[in-house]
Order: structure tokens, then C-alpha cells, then sequence
């Protein structure tokens, strides 16, 4: 409630590679199957929240139900590089995620892809490349692709800084 | 706490000869616990307690004897062993604190995590990574309130610690911070979605992840088709309040009861409608994304000032509201002008003396819900900008027009929740002086210059008759002291009592041979609650009772006494006496009124029921000026 205007936004992260962010604690995801951590960044001259609910790599996804995802501004899909299957179920998250969140245009909704774990074995255990991950995304209306290694903390901060303007953008349009 | 142990209480029993309108005098229902409790130290039959009323006060004043006695190490003397429910109470509570996440109030068996820091509120995770910018120290062992200790003040002028300062502090906190861990008393308002709409400590945007946290638990919960209301990890409750889209939560270290607990969050809940209307649902539906902060911007003074009245302000738990004390005629003055200008469409028009009411008046059918007095009277003395408005206001007329007095006036749209939570009306709100201001509620938004006019009329009324300078009196002077409770107030006797407002020291006055501070038979204080008026009246402060601190500790007694006796699930109760090594505390429920009293610890028990009984009459000697009556009808 504070006078100046600052942006809150709730960002849901999806797929079957946990562990996205350094910052998350592990804390609570194995009881209410999520995580969350704060996040807050400066674009242009807007100071913006990131409240970040990683829910990646539950296989108890089911059971967070429509709640979770109620609200959300941003999505993030993550899928890990050395794991074929993870990267399979990309559609099943998506699809997931438009069912139970039920944005008011699931076109333009804003989504973003993360390949993590990039630092494993030196990138020699590498099964999904970075041309068929950005062939997925641009099948998925161009949706932003980000290599990332969250242990590295690699690219990380670069991913969340788009996925922040990208749902800033989607606001705006909405707002209009 | 559905305690079935605060049994100090006579069961109802419909037989019960005091059922009366005229109840019977307290001494009567305590009389054969007097006579008999002292002479009996084997544990009594278990008779059951729907025998005669006595009877099961005597046989709960046994059981309770045993049981305490164990805990009773050095203080007190013959009596105090035989009445310390509270104490009995305390060791149930304490064992209930050790259980960790135990049931909800639903029954629910949250299947989670088994240790109190995995609830998140007191979890290991910032012992380690927390700073706290410093803050620490403040912190430590510091209550919720920042509460400058004021105990040299002078008793009876305020009832409200005038050290207090509105607004929102350790902005600088979240929930990393072991300082803002450390607050015993955290109120949370937040979206379904789990945005942060509302923290008393720390920048909402901070704890944005502690929000959701608490989303995630509402939901997880909700999505096994079942709610969760009350938490306990430790020595904290954790408080929810679901209303439609909007969650509310508390967590508290203060060992108030649940039922209060959640009637804050209510009151709170209510503020929020107060500003806004219940309609801010709508947005909600439309757009889930939906950020409410922006439309409460600005408002964190009127929370925070609601949230520290519930340790100075007996309405936020007693469902009443507090004349202040005049002259009948007085009153009469006051309330005539109103009337007449309800008549002229006018919804309620009321005028109040800090959080006292002084005259208040309804249009036809209208009704105002206690609650929504004081979650108004609130909103107004809270927000700077009414009473800004009138000190600007007046030394720029000054400036300009000699014959200007004051002319500064607000007019704002506000939303009675119990009224009709859907709708705004509007407040004309003028300040007379810097305590005395007038509000004119209407449904239209253009009356501004009706009400006007409206004030013009009324100011002129209470200046003619001198309302406002008896209202500045009746500051000063205060209400009824205990000091000044006459010592026979039957009629029969043919004394008179004392009216309010007569010289404090004049020779009828009687002191008893009591020794000591406090009133005769180490009366400390009371509050009286007139059920049909939904008025109460509050004895001043005084020494030992003074200063903030003994204030808040006093009134969260009688909170709790209030949700013993209200306790649905051991049904209504009439009386109950409680010892403990603060207070004699002793409540009496009649179908008239509520009497909460409290003595010096040591106060022998006989005396302290006869003195209630005096307190009672007393106030009924003097009704015409502590209370408002035949008001516009009140019916709720």
C-alpha cells in the first residue's frame, strides 16, 4: 500500500526439472507442492515484484488444482537439457497450465521457456538441443527461449528480466 | 478453546428463578458458594450441573480447587486456594500449546509437516540468513504496539494512549528479518491469487512469498474440501478468514482466544469494506490478476490505528459502542437538533467526541450496527485529511473574514458494512474542535451543500445551548471513577448517588476503610454493557490501572472472559469468578446487561460480589447521563 506505484506479478514455474531459482529453499514443495521466493527488479523506471511460485518438478502437480495458478501473470516452462522426457511433457504443461489458469487470451499470454541444467557433465550429457527447443517455442507463438543452469546461476537473471517484461507488456495491453 | 474447564459458571438452568427480568442479586447466586466452599476440602460429589444453580457452582468451585492446588505454590491465603480457575485454565492452554499443528477448528488433520517451523512463520530458514538491518534489538521482548510508557499520565482524561503514533513502521522488514519474526501480532491481507494486499509489518511487496505461502495453505486445504481456521504451531495461532476472494490472516503470540482472533480479522475485513464496498469482489471476478493495493493506497494509518484499538478499545470486542457522560438535558439539546435534521433526509446524522458518542439519530428504519460506529469513527479520526482540513481551513479563513469561525468540512464516500456492504454513502464530516466532530451520512452523492447547511443548523443549536463546551467538560472530568462508587445505592436507603460531573472530592463521597488504591473492596475497574441499549460504559482508569500496558493487560482479560461467556458450545453462562495473580475477575450475564469486574488479586470474594451488585445499581442511578436513550430505534 505504499504511495509509489510498483507492479506485482505472480510467475508460475512448470515442468519436470525442479530447482530453477538458487534462492528456493525446498521448503515447502514436498506439502503444498510449491516453492516461493521474491524476487525484485528494475525496469525502466518501474519497480517490479516477481512473486515466483515454483511448483517444477512435482509429480503432485494434480493435486495443486486450479487455486495455484489462479491470478498468475506469467508462466514459466522449464525442461531439463540432459532429459528427453522432460522435454516431452513441454506440451502437457502448457496445455495444463491454459486449462486450470484460464487466462482471458491464452494467445497472448505471456510464456517463457527455460532448458536448465546446461552445466551437467560439461554439456556432454546433452540430449535435447537448443535448434529443437527453439523450434517447440516457435511452434508456441515465438515464446522466448533461455539456456540456463540454475547451479551456475547462469542466465538465470537474464530469463526472469524477459519473462518480467513480457508480462509488464501483456498488462499494458490488457490495461488499454 | 471451547474450555469446559472456565466452569466458574452457573450452567442455564431454565428453572433457574433468576431467569427474571429483575435478576436476583449476585450475592444471592454466590451466597451458598461463600458458605460452603471454605468448609469443604475433600473433593464433592460430581453432582451434575443442571442441579440447582448453586449447587453446581459449589461443585465446580471443589473440582477446580484440586486441580489448581497443585500450582499453587506461595501467593494467597485460604481463598485464593479455592477460587484460581484461571490458573486451571493456563495449564490446559499450555498443554495444548506444545501440541504442534493440531487439529483445526473443522477437525480437520492437516496432513503436513510435523514441526512448527515448517509452518514457515518461525522457520529455521532465517535463523541463519536472516538480517535484520538492525532492527533486531527493537525487536526484542517489544510488544506489537510501539508503546512509550506513559504511566505518569494523568488518569481518566483519555482513554486511548496518547503516545501512540499512526501509521505503518519497520518498513524495512520481511519475513527474513528476525525482528519482524519476532512481533507478537501480524495481520495479513491478501488476494486469492496471493498478492499481498494489507501487512501491519514489513512492505507488502517484501513478503510478497510469504503471501503465497499462505495462499498455497488456504487452497491446499480448500482443495481437499475442507477450510482451515486456526492454526496453532507453538506458542502461535494462525488465524484465516476466507471473504470471497479476499484472505485474511493473523498470527499471534498473545494467547488470545480464537473467537477474538477472528472477530479482529472480521473488524478488519469490515474496514476494508468501509473504503471500498464489497463490489471490489467484482473486479476480482473479472480479472483474477486483479491488484487491489493501488485503490487502498494511502490507508495503512486506518488499519493500523483499528488494529492498536483492539488493546484500548473494549468496542472491538464487546459489539457496543460508549456515550460520553452529559447531562441529561444535555443530550436531549444535542439529540433534538440531530433529529431534525434527520428528518430532512438525513440517514444517520451523529456527533461524537473522539470515540464517544454524544448524541446520534437515525432516519426511520435505519439502523447503524455498533461495528459500524466504530469502524467509521475510525476511518474519520484516523485519515488526517478531515481533521487537516479543518486546520487549514480555518487559519486561511482567518486570514480573509474575521466573522469566519469555522467553516472546514469533508465530504467523502464511505460504505457501512453491516448497513448495506454493496453501497456507498456519503460522510459529511466536521470537526468542532479538535476532538468534537459531527458526521451526516447520506445516500446521495450530492447533498454536500444540504449537509452544509444541515452543520450550519446544528452548530448553531449546540453553541446556543452550550453542548460543546458541557462535551470539552465532560472530557476533562471524566466518567464514573471507581473511587466515587457509593457505598449503599439502594434507594430503600435513601441515599443519593452522586451525579457524574459534581465536584469529585465533594463530602458524599464515601471511602471505605478499604486500604489501599482502587475503588472500595479493591475495585480496580468494571465495564458495564447494557444488552438492550448496545451501549457500554467503562469505569475511568485509574492507579493501579494506568498507563497503557496495564490497560491492554486488563482488557485482554475481560476478551477472554467475553469469549468464555460467549462460548456457544457451553452455552450461556451467568456468572463466573476468576482469581489469578493479576486480577479478581468477575463477570455477571443478565438478560439486561454484562458486568465485568476486576479486582485487587487478594480481594475477599464476598465483598467483591456485593460490590458488583452496588456497581450495578449505581449505574442504573445514573443511566440518564452515561447512556444514550430512546434513540431512534435501534434494531438489529
Amino acid at each position: 500500500m505504499s504511495v509509489r506505484r510498483r507492479t506485482l506479478l505472480k510467475v508460475i514455474v512448470l515442468g519436470d526439472s525442479g530447482y530453477v531459482h538458487k534462492k528456493f529453499s525446498q521448503q515447502y514443495k514436498a506439502t503444498i507442492g510449491a516453492d516461493f521466493v521474491t524476487k525484485e527488479l528494475q525496469i525502466d523506471d518501474k519497480l517490479v515484484t516477481l512473486q515466483i511460485w515454483d511448483t517444477a518438478g512435482q509429480e503432485r502437480f494434480q493435486s495443486l488444482g486450479v487455486a495455484f495458478y489462479r491470478g498468475a501473470d506469467c508462466c514459466v516452462l522449464v525442461y531439463d537439457v540432459n532429459v528427453m522426457k522432460s522435454f516431452d511433457t513441454l506440451d502437457n504443461w502448457h496445455e495444463e497450465f491454459l486449462k486450470q489458469a484460464n487466462p482471458a487470451d491464452p494467445r497472448t499470454f505471456p510464456f517463457i521457456l527455460l532448458g536448465n541444467k546446461i552445466d551437467v557433465d560439461g554439456g556432454n550429457s546433452r540430449v535435447v538441443s537448443e535448434k529443437k527447443a527453439k523450434e517447440w517455442c516457435a511452434s508456441k507463438g515465438n515464446m522466448p527461449y533461455f539456456e540456463t543452469s540454475a547451479k551456475e546461476d547462469y542466465n538465470v537473471d537474464a530469463a526472469f528480466f524477459c519473462i518480467a517484461k513480457t508480462a509488464l507488456a501483456n498488462e499494458r495491453e490488457h490495461d488499454m | 478453546m471451547s474450555s469446559d474447564l472456565s466452569s466458574s459458571t452457573s450452567g442455564d438452568d431454565p428453572a433457574d428463578p433468576n431467569h427474571d427480568s429483575a435478576p436476583k442479586t449476585l450475592e444471592d447466586q454466590f451466597a451458598s458458594v461463600a458458605l460452603n466452599v471454605p468448609e469443604n476440602d475433600a473433593p464433592a460429589s460430581q453432582e451434575s450441573l443442571n442441579g440447582v444453580a448453586n449447587g453446581s457452582l459449589t461443585d465446580n468451585n471443589h473440582r477446580t480447587e484440586i486441580e489448581s492446588n497443585e500450582r499453587q505454590g506461595t501467593a494467597g491465603g485460604a481463598e485464593e486456594r479455592i477460587e484460581s480457575n484461571l490458573e486451571v485454565e493456563e495449564v490446559r492452554e499450555s498443554v495444548e500449546r506444545s501440541v504442534v499443528w493440531t487439529r483445526t477448528i473443522s477437525e480437520l488433520e492437516v496432513e503436513g509437516p510435523s514441526s512448527p517451523s515448517s509452518s514457515g512463520y518461525a522457520g529455521e530458514r532465517g535463523s541463519t540468513s536472516a538480517s535484520s538491518g538492525g532492527s533486531g534489538i527493537d525487536g526484542m521482548g517489544e510488544d506489537e504496539i510501539q508503546e512509550v510508557r506513559n504511566d505518569g499520565s494523568i488518569d481518566g482524561v483519555s482513554d486511548s494512549p496518547a503516545s501512540w503514533v499512526p501509521g505503518k513502521r519497520h518498513l524495512d522488514e520481511d519475513d527474513a528479518s528476525i525482528s519482524w519474526r519476532k512481533r507478537k501480532k501480524h495481520f495479513f491481507i491478501l488476494s486469492n491469487s496471493g498478492k499481498p494486499i494489507y501487512s501491519r509489518y514489513g512492505d507488502e511487496h517484501k513478503l510478497a512469498g510469504f503471501s503465497a505461502t499462505l495462499q498455497a495453505i488456504i487452497s491446499f486445504v480448500e482443495n481437499g474440501g475442507d477450510r482451515v481456521k486456526l492454526v496453532r504451531a507453538g506458542k502461535h495461532q494462525v488465524v484465516f478468514l476466507v471473504k470471497g476472494p479476499i484472505y485474511l490472516v493473523c498470527i499471534s503470540c498473545t494467547e488470545e482466544p480464537y473467537e477474538s482472533l477472528r472477530g479482529q480479522l472480521e473488524l478488519i475485513y469490515g474496514q476494508m469494506i468501509l473504503i471500498l464496498t464489497k463490489s471490489v469482489n467484482r473486479c476480482f471476478e473479472k480479472n483474477p490478476k486483479f491488484d487491489m493495493t493501488p485503490l487502498l493506497g494511502g490507508t495503512d494509518v486506518v488499519f493500523s490505528s483499528l488494529i492498536h484499538s483492539f488493546s484500548w478499545d473494549p468496542a472491538t470486542f464487546l459489539h457496543a459502542y460508549t456515550c460520553l457522560p452529559l447531562a441529561y438535558a444535555t443530550r436531549q439539546a444535542a439529540g433534538a437538533i440531530l433529529q431534525d435534521v434527520a428528518d430532512s433526509g438525513v440517514l444517520f446524522a451523529i456527533l461524537m467526541c473522539k470515540h464517544k458518542v454524544v448524541s446520534l439519530v437515525g432516519a426511520q428504519k435505519a439502523s447503524l450496527h455498533p461495528d459500524d460506529m466504530l469502524l467509521l469513527a475510525n476511518f474519520v479520526m484516523s485519515s488526517e485529511s478531515f481533521r487537516q482540513a479543518t486546520l487549514t481551513m480555518l487559519s486561511l479563513m482567518s486570514c480573509f473574514d474575521d466573522n469566519f469561525t469555522s467553516t472546514s468540512e469533508s465530504f467523502s464516500p464511505i460504505c457501512l458494512p453491516r448497513y448495506n456492504p454493496m453501497a456507498f454513502l456519503y460522510a459529511y464530516v466536521h470537526y468542532f474542535d479538535v476532538d468534537t466532530y459531527l458526521m451526516l451520512l447520506t445516500t446521495s452523492s450530492d447533498a454536500f451543500y444540504h449537509l452544509k447547511d444541515c452543520r450550519i443548523r446544528i452548530e448553531m443549536v449546540l453553541l446556543k445551548s452550550n453542548v460543546l463546551s458541557e462535551v470539552q467538560r465532560s472530557m476533562l472530568d471524566g466518567g464514573m471513577h471507581v473511587e466515587d462508587l457509593p457505598m449503599d445505592p439502594s434507594p430503600r436507603s435513601g441515599y443519593l448517588s452522586p451525579h457524574l460531573g459534581q465536584p469529585r472530592d465533594s463530602p458524599e463521597r464515601f471511602r471505605e476503610s478499604y486500604v489501599g488504591i482502587g475503588g472500595p473492596a479493591g475495585l480496580w475497574h468494571f465495564i458495564y454493557r447494557s444488552i438492550f441499549l448496545d451501549q457500554y460504559v467503562s469505569s475511568e482508569l485509574s492507579p493501579p490501572i494506568n498507563g497503557p500496558r496495564q490497560q491492554k493487560r486488563l482488557y485482554r482479560a475481560y476478551q477472554k472472559l467475553y469469549a468464555s461467556m460467549h462460548d456457544r458450545g457451553i452455552g450461556p453462562h451467568k456468572t463466573q469468578f476468576r482469581r489469578d495473580e493479576n486480577y479478581v475477575l468477575l463477570c455477571w450475564v443478565t438478560p439486561d446487561f454484562e458486568l465485568y469486574a476486576a479486582f485487587d488479586p487478594l480481594a475477599d470474594k464476598a465483598l467483591a460480589i456485593k460490590t458488583c451488585n452496588r456497581v450495578s445499581q449505581w449505574v442504573k442511578d445514573v443511566e440518564n447521563e452515561i447512556f444514550l436513550l430512546g434513540a431512534s430505534p435501534f434494531s438489529w
